[in-house]
């Protein structure tokens, strides 16, 4: 044991056990068998497990990042790998339990129905998720090309634009050969870098009072104009891709960064003014945003067109209840679809709540929670404005999106094309968020232990020692 | 009820009962994180708070925790940080020498100031004494005794 551990040390491996973590991943790991269990009796109508693959190869992968982890021996946050986990072990199970034919990819031959195709991507996820969170050491290439960043985005929607695919009246697709992705994920994460550079760069300048506009106080307006122009060419590109969820969220993020890099609520005050008056316009002059406010508002004047989705899913809600109906025995479907065409992306909180029931769907809510908690904690205990305000865009990134999108399924806000991150199913969206969930944990280390400081005084194990080390110069 | 439909009923609400089982642990967990950094946070020789300064800076009240040598400055990687652009990057050093701390300006653009009085090369500072910064001022305060 000894002789194994010496020759690591020498070879610059200094392992530290992560056992916070480990004991997190096996309770986490005990909670989804349970979960396969009872979706896989239902199913069969007896105890079974039926195929374990998929939850195998899911838990086996975690376990290989923990392991990596656990080898590269720096002190990184313990509790975000578990939670992650979890929530894509659920995305599992529910992508398993839907119909299989919702979605569909061939890949050298073989055609992955919906359950294999996301166990794919989770894979894939959670490996991009620990190459980010142990190979990021340095904030230097996000923080010194800002503009580089900036640029790159702008570029990637125009091309969307140009070459991209309609897919139910939303221009968000860009295929390249077989793969296909949506790039205004990777956009919301390129929007962070660059905010959190130009704020962190700029801030003083930010604070500074020069125009006076009635009670509002306003910095030099020339500080304020490349974000601005930044806003507001994601925010036309995105209306005019037809993409409302993005738009909200880029917004909230934007004014939520500004707030935490200024410490003036006027901004804030001032972003949602001009927020009600473009939602107003925006509801005057385009019919798509008037029916999603329309059907917010209410679902049942039109049942059977425009507010289908939100009555079916209210309809879910209803046969939840407060514990669910339990894996495997809701979401009836009409003829060879499910009720709610959307079911396994944007309406994927509707099939949580109806078989998990309330207090399912509030337990998941709790995970978005504990990442909320965890990456503002990273960000406070950054030592400067970048990291710091990094770590906060990349934790409201995940947590508005989740609050955004679960308060449209659920009919407390105008209902948004955007995915439930790491629940819901599709391949960009799922490697964007493990990348901002392993970015934030990169941002979380603390670096290698230092090794233990030489102790003076004979040990009780000294003879133990020395033999080692004579035995270490006899060789 | 037969046995199967009852073990299935368990094995649901298990699942679910199992989610707020990681959610509490994790919540403890997190819960004695933040109790420890509240608790760990003493053993300072002496504190420099914040008298007045800047608007947008620190706000008055505000105090950093000193070491036996602290640099202060706007580089990131001094002990102590002021985002100021009215403060060098390495601006000054204030440590404490056998039984009284001293300043010393390290040629900032700004100076350093005791009490009004600018500091050339260094200057002893008591407790009480004002400290000034670029546009910040700050008082150097004993700890209190545990």
């Amino acid at each position: 044991m000894i002789a194994v551990q010496r020759g690591l040390w020498r070879a610059g491996i200094r392992p530290r056990l992560r056992l916070r973590e480990l004991g997190l991943l096996l309770l986490a790991g005990l909670t989804l068998a349970v979960g396969w269990a009872s979706l896989q009796s239902f199913r069969a109508g007896e105890l079974d497990m039926a195929d374990l693959t998929l939850l195998a190869v899911y838990l086996a992968t975690v376990a290989g990042v923990h392991v990596v982890l656990v080898v590269s021996g720096r002190r990184i946050d313990q509790v975000l790998l578990p939670t992650a986990g979890l929530l894509g072990g659920v995305s599992l199970l529910l992508m398993e339990r839907l119909p299989q034919n919702l979605a569909a990819q061939s890949f050298g031959g073989t055609l992955l129905p919906l359950g294999p195709l996301q166990t794919l991507w989770l894979v894939v996820g959670f490996v991009v998720l620990g190459a980010v969170a142990v190979l990021v050491r340095s904030d230097g290439w996000l923080r010194r090309y800002k503009y580089t960043w900036a640029a790159l985005g702008i570029g990637l929607l125009l091309l969307v634009f140009i070459f991209g695919e309609s897919v139910g009246g939303q221009r968000l697709t860009l295929r390249i050969g077989p793969v296909a992705g949506q790039p205004s994920e990777l956009l919301k994460v390129i929007l962070v870098v660059f905010l959190a550079g130009y704020l962190a760069e700029n801030r003083a300048l930010l604070t500074m009072t020069s125009t006076t506009i009635g009670p509002l106080r306003l910095p030099p307006l020339a500080y304020l104009l490349p974000m601005l122009a930044m806003w507001g060419i994601a925010l036309a590109v995105v209306i005019i891709q037809r993409d409302l969820g993005a738009a909200l969220l880029f917004f909230l993020v934007f004014l939520a960064l500004l707030y935490v890099a200024t410490r003036r609520a006027s901004f804030v005050l001032l972003g949602l003014l001009l927020f009600v008056a473009g939602g107003a316009v925006l509801y005057q002059f385009f019919p798509h945003v008037r029916v999603r406010v329309d059907i917010w508002l209410n679902p049942f004047a039109d049942p059977l067109g425009a507010g289908y989705q939100i009555v079916r899913a209210l309809y879910a809600y209803g046969r939840g209840g407060i514990i669910g109906t339990g894996l495997g025995a809701g979401l009836p479907q009409v003829g060879q679809v499910p009720a709610i065409p959307a079911i396994h992306t944007d309406f994927v909180f509707a099939a949580l709540a109806e078989e998990m029931g309330m207090l399912g769907g509030l337990a998941v809510l709790g995970l978005y929670l504990v990442i909320a908690e965890r990456g503002l904690r990273i960000a406070a205990s950054t030592t400067d404005d970048f990291r710091a305000l990094l770590a906060v865009g990349l934790t409201l990134v995940v947590v508005i999106q989740a609050a955004v999108i679960a308060g449209g399924n659920l009919r407390v806000v105008p209902l948004t094309g955007i995915t439930l991150p790491l629940v819901s199913y599709g391949g960009s969206s799922l490697l964007v968020n493990c990348g901002i969930i392993g970015l934030l944990m990169a941002l979380s280390d603390r670096g290698v232990e230092p090794p233990p400081l030489r102790d003076s005084r004979p040990s009780r194990f000294g003879w133990l020692r020395r033999r080692a080390a004579a035995r270490g110069a006899a060789r | 009820m037969d046995a199967f439909t009852l073990t299935l009923w368990i094995l649901r609400l298990a699942f679910v009962a199992l989610i707020y089982v990681f959610f509490f642990v994790v919540a403890r967990a997190l819960w004695r994180d933040l109790r420890a950094v509240v608790v760990g946070g003493g053993q300072a020789l002496a504190r420099l708070v914040v008298v007045g300064g800047p608007e947008g800076g620190p706000k008055a009240g505000t105090s950093y925790q000193l070491d036996a040598v602290n640099t202060i400055g706007r580089d990131v990687n001094n002990s102590v940080v002021i985002d100021d652009t009215y403060v060098s990057a390495e601006h000054a050093v204030l440590t404490f020498r056998g039984r009284s701390w001293f300043v010393e300006d390290n040629d900032s653009t700004n100076g350093t100031w005791v009490n009004g009085q600018r500091v050339s090369t260094y200057l002893p500072v008591g407790y009480g004494d004002e400290l000034q910064i670029g546009r910040l001022r700050m008082r150097l305060e004993r700890v209190a005794p545990p």
